[in-house]
């Protein structure tokens, strides 16, 4: 009831309508299962905190930092709850009089306004953070299915995300640019734009998938419209060897999830044999690097050191193969949940994510079902996109929020059923 | 080398005209695009930085460095420099363009002495335990690393070795060359990589460069000094450094070397003729940096072929010296097998650990190298 009252007076601003419809729509509560796990982790928070008190130790400081904001909003939660308990028993109270009824009637009204709001931040604060959520990252762009049209587009996309990183100051450059055999340009085989901010994993992860385009290409003679699709990939740009403090990060420790074994890489430089040294002065500096467990494949032209093109193919090399390990393990959750959750919540990079329709100057995205009719602006990497991007991370952790609770049920049903069985013994 | 085939060259003619004027160096479509797109950059940039009316258009300026490039010029004298490391090395005609395998030996060369610079570093603390470990974190206020770079050209190993040794040692290192061309283009690559910020500061007061004939055995006439002079001033300097340290060891202090390396001359005059040496190299690069010079004075080297002379010399210097690590570039594994036989004929083979490198297959392929005709290096190790 109160849901529909409180949309009821909202006005609807714009076409995030749908989106915004999704995102509130969780019931007010918290269910208990993931209230026992904040609670746990607030526990754990104080239990951190104090031992931080007494001596400092960056391992624990890291993770009492990870902490601080559920436990935070845990404390905000249980406030907000405790005063509109105690604000329902002073209304309950026939003692009270007319004056401080009314205004405790509207405190309550604001207090049940801020309720639904907390939970929610409350329930996203217990999103277990993505493993690659502070590293900067790589953006891989390729054409799909389309042809040259494809490759037009791609361009158009590289250029999309260049203006957005550097606008929101992430500092992109380009690492890779290969265009198509001919006189034009702006025919892309394939890009990589390395933004080198930390954290740019995380506000770019919403554009992996694949991309549609819907217009009259240039290349049209006849006005037809064509569909045709750009892949965009992004990958986890690890820091240089060595410096990474965090272990599980460190891609030169043999026990770490994203170590990758010198030995199962092939290293061909693309140059004909012949003599060497004095005796030529070859300019050819290209590298192509070859992952052969996974048969992963990345070769690099475009600077004139062999040693750049070279740390550039191993940066990109690793970046694809630990997505594709992080992916795997994702994979392997999702198996385990379906179970809980009756079907497929996550969409893979197969899978086509948005459109960009000329002829409507329409941009929906397809997970959040987001619509733009403002097309020029998203292109240009303007607000448009920024509020397309926003939409799609509200519905990535609302997606992660239900997994999270099937994950949790699935837990306390087991120990319940694990319980009854020693009962039963 | 194999003919292009018409069908490529008239691909790349429809794609760029310029493309087929590239292709005849490149020989493949995908490196003569990756020069085109180099040299466009080139032709635009000094377009933008000269005044625009002095200079011809950049389109004009374009096809006229591609045709000087099909004629063989080399690109790297046309760009006005080279990538080597981190460092951006200048090339100027009359001075060897630094190669992608030097860039590898260097790389290894200084890897082996940081690994050796530490061992010792480490044997040290453990004889002298009560001194704590301050000796561990002040590393830039021990004993300098004496490292000595013969024939050194544009000054490449010289300038790559500090830029990579420099965090962890403190360095002495001298380039020595005969062409006075070479040392002055090695003294403006050290000014034009500190100023790039790819050198530390360090660099300029640890870095010498020096013109020496290092064949020459006596005093030449034509006043170029010879290594013997030079190595002579060198340990002087060193012992009035170190004078209060001669009170200690009343012995007279031993000429020391932590590295010495060389990319000397080594083509045979044979190989300069009959297509092993690529034209552009032939006719653009100087003869003096690549076949060493027939020297008559020379009797005694009778079995030493006239295309390894300069191993005989700096061998000899390498054991006089007492170089701890002595790192020779080779022009492929025959010349590799015959600097190591001269070595294991000139000092006794027990006190020294000898190898070819990059010798095992996995590292040949790692580094990029081919198994049959590519160069080699011959890493000699005194234990």
């Amino acid at each position: 009831m109160l849901q529909c009252g409180r949309f009821m007076r909202q006005p609807l601003r714009f076409s995030l309508q749908p989106f915004l419809r999704r995102s509130l729509h969780t019931d007010l509560g918290v269910s208990p299962v993931l209230l026992t796990r904040a609670r746990l982790l607030a526990a754990e928070h104080a239990k951190l905190s104090t031992r931080l008190a007494d001596s400092f130790d960056a391992k624990i400081a890291k993770r009492a930092g990870e902490l601080a904001p559920s436990a935070a909003i845990l404390k905000e939660w249980d406030t907000a709850n405790e005063s509109i308990s105690e604000l329902k028993a002073l209304l309950e109270d026939p003692e009270t009089d007319a004056e401080l009824h009314s205004l405790a009637t509207e405190d309550l009204e604001t207090s049940r306004q801020a309720l639904p709001s907390l939970s929610d931040r409350l329930k996203k604060s217990l999103i277990p953070r993505h493993p690659f959520a502070d590293l900067p990252c790589l953006v891989e762009i390729r054409p799909g299915a389309g042809g040259d049209e494809a490759g037009l587009f791609a361009y158009e996309m590289m250029r999309m995300y260049m203006t957005l990183c550097s606008r929101k100051g992430l500092r992109p450059t380009i690492l890779k640019q290969d265009v198509e055999d001919g006189p034009s340009e702006d025919r892309l085989l394939e890009a990589v734009i390395e933004v080198e901010a930390d954290g740019a994993y995380d506000i770019l992860r919403t554009e992996s998938g694949v991309h549609r385009v819907q217009r009259v290409p240039a290349t049209e003679t006849k006005g037809r419209t064509h569909t045709s699709a750009v892949s965009v990939m992004v990958l986890p740009s690890f820091p240089e060897s060595g410096s990474a403090s965090d272990h599980a990060l460190n891609f030169d420790d043999p026990t770490s999830d994203y170590y990758i074994d010198p030995q199962e890489v092939r290293v061909e430089k693309m140059r004909a044999g012949g003599a060497g040294g004095q005796h030529v002065n070859k300019t050819e500096s290209a590298i192509r690097l070859t992952h052969i467990p996974t048969n992963t494949v990345v070769s690099m032209q475009d600077e004139r050191s062999q040693h750049a093109n070279r740390r550039t193919a191993w940066q990109m090399l690793r970046a694809k193969i630990a997505e594709a390990r992080q992916e795997a393990r994702e994979q392997e959750l999702v198996q385990l949940r379906r179970g809980a959750m009756g079907g497929v919540a996550k969409m893979g990079r197969g899978d086509k994510i948005r459109t960009y329709n000329y002829g409507q100057s329409r941009c929906t995205d397809h997970r959040s079902g987001i619509t733009l009719h403002n097309l020029d602006d998203v292109l240009a990497g303007g607000d448009g996109l920024e509020s397309v991007m926003d939409s799609v991370r509200t519905w990535i952790s609302d997606r992660e929020v239900e997994a999270m609770v099937a994950e949790e049920m699935a837990k306390a049903e087991e120990q319940e059923k694990k319980e009854a069985k020693q009962r039963k013994k | 080398m194999p003919r292009i085939r018409p069908s490529t060259l008239i691909k790349a003619y429809q794609e760029n005209p310029l493309l087929p004027l590239l292709l005849k160096e490149c020989r493949t479509l995908e490196s003569a695009r990756n020069e085109l797109r180099w040299l466009r950059e080139h032709a635009l940039r000094t377009s933008q930085t000269r005044q625009p009316q002095t200079t011809t258009p950049w389109r004009t300026y374009l096809s006229s460095i591609c045709r000087q490039r099909s004629r063989g010029y080399p690109l790297q004298y046309i760009l006005g420099d080279q990538p080597f490391g981190d460092l951006e090395i200048l090339c100027r005609p009359g001075v060897l363009i630094p190669r992608p395998d030097t860039e590898s030996y260097v790389l290894q060369a200084a890897k082996l002495v940081e690994q050796i610079a530490l061992e010792k570093l480490s044997g040290n603390k453990e004889d002298k335990e009560d001194k704590e470990d301050s000796d561990t974190t002040n590393v830039p206020q021990s004993k300098p690393l004496q490292i000595l770079d013969l024939c050194t050209g544009t000054g490449c190993i010289t300038l790559l070795l500090h830029a990579l040794l420099s965090p962890r040692f403190n360095l002495r290192i001298t380039g020595i060359d005969i062409s006075p061309a070479a040392l002055s283009l090695a003294r403006k690559n050290l000014a034009h990589n500190l100023q790039a910020g790819h050198l530390t500061h360090r660099a300029s007061t640890d870095i010498k460069f020096h013109r020496a004939d290092i064949m020459a055995v006596n005093p030449s006439s034509n006043g170029t000094p010879t290594i013997e002079n030079l190595l002579g001033e060198y340990v002087a300097a060193e012992e009035s450094d170190h004078d209060h340290e001669r009170d200690q060891d009343s012995s007279p202090r031993e000429l020391e070397c932590d590295l010495l390396i060389s990319n000397p001359p080594y083509i045979s005059t044979a190989d300069f003729r009959n297509g092993t040496t690529a034209r552009s190299v032939r006719l653009f690069e100087p003869r003096l940096a690549l076949v060493p010079a027939p020297r008559p004075h020379l009797t005694t080297t009778a079995d030493v072929r006239p295309e390894d002379i300069f191993y005989d010399r700096i061998l000899d210097i390498s054991y006089r010296l007492r170089s701890k690590v002595t790192v020779l570039e080779c022009g492929d594994i025959q010349q590799a097998e015959r600097v190591v036989s001269m070595h294991t004929s000139m000092a006794p083979p027990a006190e020294f650990r000898v190898q070819i490198w990059p010798w095992a297959e996995e590292d040949m392929a790692f580094y990029g190298f081919h198994s049959s005709g590519g160069s080699r290096c011959v890493i000699i190790q005194r234990v």
